[in-house]
């Protein structure tokens, strides 16, 4: 009877590990099959895990790690997110370079940004870096994070040949860590500020009177916007340090000093900043709404006259079909009595990093340098999905300087290209992000629950020390 | 019986809940028939943009392949799970001394502790095995659960001690106890397991994120995820995504609800 | 067949061991994707350093729990939720179950998906549509509004933005609950009712008589994992609110996230304070199981 359970328990085992294992043989040769047909577009990401596996047999962690690498000569993985932006154009890049490659291809595995993140840190944290793939885009705001704790993820590129010089230099700083390159400028986060000039000929303004102006005045415009059409000129996040960081960046301040110590209280720029911030909140010019989609619906919905964000938001404003010729670009306003306040910044983007698990460094940097660092055929593609780029030469091809409808027939690309050479660095660090958040949770606190901002600073210098101090 | 008072108020009762509660069903297909333009603008009102919804997530993302990844994953994830902890749920419940109790308290801990904290070890011990992106690898974790194993064995409880007894007499082994009293007339509670865990492994995320890194195997809520990623979001898109990632748990429930809720009273005695 | 026995056991024992088989194969696969990580974690909060250079430092990573007023602050908020939102929802799945187990109730299926539905529905799409709901010229201001009231910044107070999570999970949860309610009262005989209702008991005294006390067992385990899940709660925190206005409606959880994934990663801190929220809610679970499970 016993013996009778006991085998029936032990086939019942067996079964499950059976129906387990084999539902991963079964996923493996599939990709196998993927890889075997080339060509067809999206192969699989992991042709090489199943080869690589099968051939290292033992000891995952000494042998050569291939396993997230392509195993075919002339071939690349790629992590990154967006059909309609970063992974178009890293498609439309293997496109160019396969011109004079013949083979090359890149194998494109979609994951989001927050993920591809959790993974690098669960592979690091793990000891296994034979999973990451050869390719890898990093959003700018993280990259020293990554840079800074775990530099052993990255191929350091900055003797490789690719000529960062002709990159706007505040885009470089972010996956710049101790004079060495670890990343490949790709998209642009320059600030602009996008306004709807239909409103603003309501209050009795063209797009002019708010070019190259200061804060002060920018807020008394707003006052009258405001009377005239009943709208706030700006919305905002509640919560988000987005607007309060640009500002920042704009006038050449940072979160952190030169020496990595944290710069939020005793940061003069910064307090001034947040006043104006809190300010226009109670004067009803800047309004908080509660999440993103709310954000991009004031946008849409015409309940703001503005938004002052990275280049990227005019993909969100142009889905409004409607109100093509309401918009104008220029730039953003500048900080009052600051020395080194200009009218530029930058939010967000993303850069390429070849990873250290590249088996093939050398292609991976020819081909970034044939077109991410050297392609004015890839730059004058890809606007169509509105990635502009860093590299500053893209900005004088034709493509560039085409009119935009949309915007008043303004050459708007090659402006914000201009745009994002004047930006200042930001010096982030590895604790951007704690860093960050502890300022949005300040002004959360002044603007929501009416809190004092001098103490709301002194909290965020000591919470970011605190994570610090871990 | 019941006054009409009564009655109605229990309707009225049962109705407002219902609607409150697939309100948001509503504003997802409202959602995935219309433009995302629309959408953000709050409509609520069915739109006629579903083919083109449809269209561009198709074109963007292999639905048919997530949505059988999906199916093969969670239908086998729940046939496991329910014959590993059923039979251990009544284990620790049936012959229940001690020893098992004190064995059972100790795994009660193992569902207290959050996933963020286990799971780099867990990756660890995976990629030490060689097993990164196997269906074991993302399977195993959650084949046995203290959660169901504790559902089983509170549902044995009421199962009554005769029955086994006179199996008992009959010769029956206790393995066939299990198999032919047991789970004909646990019916119920397999229904409701059923219909719970094969609504966790469906909705599951962020291990299958971590251990399955190939194309090949994307989920539909990676799916859902990856229709949030990036600097635009299709709003009627996402929700017609959204909208097909709920509709399989809906239609289980939907199934295996009658099997859960009207008993199945005589199938005892 | 009890003849076969060689050893000579007694039949207690044989069942005994017979049950020890039957608890085997879960108990192992426990031990080896759940204990093994969690010793692994134990040892990780023993360590601190940045990234992956981490060195042993004792309980240092405990003793800076005592000095982090943001753990402060999402211990206070979980636990928070977990007073106000876990008996809310269990009482009420069991007055839904209760109704929905009436023989003489019609359209008994269709009540019963619709309010299973929310927790069905996918994270994404219903964080959106509450924060939309309670956007500040959202369905419920304009509702308010139409009432007379001030409309209320839902997501821009401390309370009220707890009172929009809580309101969401018990949204979300309640059908869960009810499911095992459900399929508990199949489990009791009919008959029990139809004597009940013989004798002259009021619908009120057959719920606490005879509903409450048979479904005891049921009872036990949607509180067990109800604390459990609350004090282990994330998703609501991070998409619905993202822990705002400030840090007052983060939980526990979405912190240790944060200091994993997010922040600059501090994986022994986060380490030992999941070991805390394991020990906290453990403690929970014994004293419910000691007030629950008496046979």
């Amino acid at each position: 009877m016993k013996r009778k359970i006991i085998s029936a328990l032990l086939a019942l085992t067996m079964v499950i590990s059976m129906t387990a294992c084999g539902g991963g043989s079964g996923a493996d040769s599939n990709s196998g099959d993927t890889a075997a047909d080339a060509g067809a577009g999206d192969a699989a990401a992991d042709a090489g895990s199943a080869d690589a596996a099968a051939d290292t047999g033992s000891g995952a962690e000494e042998a050569a790690p291939v396993e997230g690498g392509s195993a075919d000569e002339n071939t690349l993985t790629v992590w990154t997110w967006d059909p309609n932006f970063n992974i178009y154009a890293i498609q439309k890049a293997a496109e160019i370079y396969a011109q004079d490659h013949e083979g090359f291809k890149v194998e494109v595995s979609e994951v989001q940004s927050d993920d591809i993140e959790t993974r690098i840190t669960t592979a690091v944290a793990a000891g296994d870096l034979s999973t990451l793939p050869d390719i890898f885009l990093m959003q700018d705001n993280s990259f020293q994070k990554y840079a800074t704790n775990y530099p052993d993820v990255f191929t350091e590129l900055t003797s490789v040949g690719i000529d960062f010089s002709q990159f706007s230099a505040a885009k470089v700083a972010y996956s710049t860590l101790d004079g060495k390159n670890y990343g490949i400028p790709f998209d642009n986060g320059a600030v602009i500020n996008c306004m709807r000039t239909d409103y603003l000929e309501q209050a009795g303004y063209t797009i002019d009177d708010f070019t190259d102006i200061t804060w002060s005045d920018y807020m008394e415009k707003a006052k009258v916007v405001l009377e005239k059409t009943g709208q706030p000129i700006l919305t905002s996040q509640a919560g988000s340090p987005d607007l309060i960081m640009m500002m920042l960046q704009s006038c050449g301040s940072s979160l952190f000093k030169e020496d990595g110590s944290v710069n939020i209280d005793g940061n003069a720029e910064l307090k001034q900043i947040m006043e104006i911030y809190v300010q226009m909140v109670k004067d009803g010019t800047l309004v908080e709404v509660t999440d993103w989609d709310q954000y991009i619906a004031s946008l849409n919905n015409g309940t703001t006259v503005s938004a002052l964000n990275g280049c990227w938001i005019m993909a969100s404003v142009t889905v409004a079909e409607d109100q093509s010729g309401k918009w104008a670009i220029t730039n953003m306003p500048k900080l009052d009595g600051a020395s080194n306040a200009t009218n530029y910044s930058n939010n967000g983007g993303s850069s390429w990093a070849i990873s250290s698990n590249c088996q093939k460094v050398d292609l991976a940097v020819d081909f970034m340098n044939s077109t991410f660092a050297g392609s004015n055929a890839l730059y004058d593609d890809v606007i169509s999905k509105g990635a502009l780029a860093t590299w500053a030469p893209a900005g004088e091809s034709e493509a560039y300087n085409q009119p935009v409808e949309f915007f008043g027939n303004d050459a708007i690309y090659a402006k914000i290209v201009e745009f994002a050479t004047h930006t200042p660095s930001n010096i982030t660090g590895a604790f951007y992000y704690d860093a960050r958040d502890a300022v949005g949770v300040a002004v959360s606190n002044i603007c929501q629950q009416g809190a004092d901002i001098d103490s709301e600073i002194k909290t965020a210098q000591e919470t970011v020390e605190f994570n610090m101090g871990g | 019986m019941m006054s009409k008072g009564k009655k109605f108020f229990m309707y009225a009762f049962l109705t407002i809940f219902s609607l409150l509660s697939i309100f948001p069903l509503y504003y997802m297909l409202c959602a995935a028939t219309n433009k995302s333009i629309d959408v953000i603008a709050g409509k609520l009102i069915p739109g006629t943009y579903l083919i083109e919804n449809y269209k561009s997530l198709i074109a963007n993302q292999n639905l048919g392949l997530a949505l059988w990844n999906s199916f093969r994953n969670s239908f086998i994830l729940t046939i496991l799970c329910l014959l590993v902890c059923s039979i251990a749920g009544y284990g620790f419940e049936i012959y229940h001394d001690k020893g098992k109790d004190a064995v059972f308290t100790v795994l009660l801990t193992a569902m207290m502790i959050p996933f963020a904290a286990v799971m780099i070890p867990m990756f660890r011990m995976f990629s030490t095995l060689n097993m990164v992106n196997t269906m074991a690898a993302f399977m195993l974790p959650s084949i046995s659960t203290p959660f169901m194993i504790m559902m089983f064995r509170q549902a044995s409880r009421s199962f009554p001690h005769d029955i086994i007894e006179a199996a008992r007499i009959d010769g029956l082994s206790e393995l066939a106890i299990f198999f032919r009293m047991f789970f004909p007339t646990m019916r119920s509670t397999y229904a409701a397991a059923m219909t719970i865990v094969f609504m966790n492994a469906w909705n599951n995320y962020l291990w299958p994120k971590v251990i399955l890194m190939t194309n090949e195997s994307i989920t539909m809520p990676m799916l859902v995820a990856n229709l949030l990623g990036g600097y635009t979001v299709d709003y009627g898109m996402l929700m017609l995504g959204v909208f097909i990632c709920t509709i399989p748990t809906a239609i289980v429930f939907f199934c295996l609800q009658k099997s859960f809720a009207e008993g199945i009273t005589g199938a005892v005695k | 067949m009890s003849g076969s026995s060689k050893k000579g056991f007694t039949l207690q024992q044989k069942h005994g061991l017979t049950g020890w088989v039957f608890l085997t194969p879960a108990v192992l696969l426990i031990c080896w994707t759940s204990f093994y990580p969690m010793i692994q974690a134990f040892i990780l909060s023993l360590k601190t350093g940045m990234g992956v250079n981490l060195s042993f430092s004792g309980f240092s990573n405990y003793a800076r729990i005592l000095k982090d007023p943001t753990f402060k602050q999402t211990l206070f908020n979980t636990f928070f939720y977990l007073i106000i939102q876990v008996p809310i929802m269990l009482v009420l799945a069991l007055i839904l179950a209760s109704l929905l187990n009436n023989k003489q109730l019609r359209f008994k299926g269709l009540f019963r998906t619709c309010i299973f539905l929310p927790c069905a529905t996918s994270l994404v799409s219903y964080a959106m549509i509450f924060r939309s709901l309670f956007a500040n010229d959202g369905f419920v201001n304009t509702v308010l509004r139409g009432f007379g009231m001030n409309p209320v910044m839902w997501f821009a107070n401390a309370w009220t933005a707890r009172a929009v999570i809580i309101i969401a999970l018990i949204w979300r949860w309640t059908g869960y609950n009810m499911v095992f309610y459900l399929s508990g009262l199949q489990n009791i005989e009919y008959s029990v009712y139809e004597a009940a209702r013989i004798d002259g008991a009021s619908p009120m005294q057959t719920f606490f008589k005879i509903t409450v006390p048979l479904l005891k067992p049921t009872i036990l385990l949607t509180t067990i994992t109800s604390t459990n899940g609350t004090l282990q709660l994330f998703d609501e925190s991070l998409n619905l609110t993202n822990g705002g206005p400030g840090k007052s409606t983060m939980t526990m959880s979405h912190y240790i996230y944060n200091t994993s994934f997010v922040q600059s990663p501090n994986f022994g801190y986060a380490a030992a304070m999941s070991i805390i929220i394991l020990i906290l809610v453990a403690i929970l679970a014994i004293l419910q199981m000691k007030v629950g499970d008496e046979r």
